[in-house]
């Protein structure tokens, strides 16, 4: 037998020989309805763009620009960008573990930035403790479904509520990647884009409350730091 | 307006990478899962969520490296549950299951490592080319196409070996290969 015949074989043997075709459009509606990748916005402005829709586009940015530049703060602001070193950002994280509680017997993992000259929206790492705290709360509350404990279930309920009321804010329609509030409260945050995804979550978490915790699963898997 | 444009633009892009969650579940299916189609919706739900990661031109290596990612975490916390129910204190080594084949091609497939049954299978299952799978495992493609030789020939001999009735202990020689 060659090695040609083996592979002849080995396609023969193909136990699902025809990828399964079928009308997905709910599955796609959902996922799309979800928060998407905020690092595609940047890349996406860059493509060319037609001559009138270029014209609106510059309009709205000098509009932009014109209200940022009203103040000297503003201006420097704009130019330099409001970004950290990495130092700064440990710190934040540090410090935004003493003022979010993680589920039972979850520690705070480790935050390595390999890059020394890398740097970061400040309040970048208050809002990696405020996703790290948002997924560790997911879990705990899958956890607590499967073994059936109601009180946990709640606990974990009212404490995703929280961080979703008091840690997110949505970033205002048009603003740039790395948008933060100013000035920047001295709570951790974490900026959402405004793209409908924390309704999302909020239906999500909603859902698993009533019962449906297929996307809360999915949502602790997929987000584990 | 820009937001939105760059909303439609990414849904757009998407709906390319989503028209292949079909290949994606059968990808979960032939490596034996039982709830394919579950993680074909997780691995379209990452690749959303990453979609800057996802290769526009050729997102199939991609969507086929984040699947196996999902089977084999899905294999280790079958392995922990069986461990956990049978009370068995050793560690379960974690194995997804290629989906039944006839026997001898199966018990083949299996002594093979899982890097090399993963080459194999990619090219002949996944209909990758060797460039392409090279990328859905990592590797740089002249590395792949040596390992693809030498898993087709390791086939070829355990084959061989099973059906002229000949009985060689295959971790002698796995142990060895397996990387």
């Amino acid at each position: 037998m060659t090695t040609e015949s083996i592979m002849f074989r080995l396609r023969r043997a193909n136990p699902v020989p025809q990828a399964p075709a079928g009308d997905q459009a709910d599955l796609f509606a959902r996922i799309i309805s979800s928060p998407g990748d905020p690092r595609l916005a940047g890349r996406v402005r860059q493509r060319p763009l037609g001559n009138r829709r270029r014209a609106l586009v510059v309009a709205f940015a000098l509009g932009v620009a014109a209200l940022l530049a009203s103040t000297a703060f503003a201006v420097s602001h704009w130019i330099t960008g409001d970004v950290v070193r990495p130092p700064v950002t440990k710190r934040e994280y540090r410090d935004a573990q003493a003022q979010l509680t993680l589920p039972p017997g979850v520690t705070w993992p480790q935050f390595h930035i390999t890059e020394p000259n890398s740097v970061t929206s400040r309040g970048g790492g208050g809002a990696r403790a405020v996703g790290i705290a948002q997924n560790a709360w997911e879990c705990y509350w899958v956890r607590a479904i499967n073994r059936g404990d109601s009180a946990a279930e709640q606990r974990a309920y009212d404490q995703l509520k929280g961080l979703l009321a008091n840690n997110v804010i949505v970033a205002p329609i048009g603003a740039p990647e790395g948008w933060t509030p100013l000035p920047l409260p001295k709570h951790p945050i974490s900026v959402w884009a405004h793209d409908g995804g924390l309704n999302y979550v909020r239906d999500m978490y909603a859902r698993a409350a009533a019962g449906d915790s297929h996307d809360l699963a999915q949502s602790c898997r997929v987000n584990a730091p | 307006m820009t937001h939105q444009l760059d909303r439609y633009a990414a849904e757009a892009r998407f709906r390319a990478v989503f028209s292949h969650l079909g290949a994606v579940a059968a990808y979960a299916r032939r490596r034996g899962m039982r709830d394919a189609d579950a993680i074909a919706a997780e691995v379209m739900t990452i690749a959303w969520r990453r979609l800057a990661d996802v290769p526009a031109d050729d997102p199939r290596p991609w969507l086929y490296a984040t699947a196996r990612n999902l089977v084999l975490a899905e294999a280790r916390r079958s392995s922990r549950a069986i461990a956990a129910e049978s009370d068995r204190a050793e560690e379960v080594t974690p194995e997804p299951e290629v989906l039944e084949l006839d026997p001898l091609l199966g018990s083949a497939l299996r002594s093979l490592s899982r890097l090399d049954r993963e080459a194999l299978l990619l090219v002949a299952w996944e209909d990758l080319t060797p460039s392409q799978a090279a990328r859905s495992l990592g590797i740089n493609p002249a590395a792949f196409r040596v390992r693809l030789l030498r898993a087709r020939r390791r086939l070829r001999a355990k084959l061989d070996e099973a059906s002229s009735g000949r009985r060689r202990d295959p971790k002698t020689h796995l142990d060895m290969e397996t990387t």
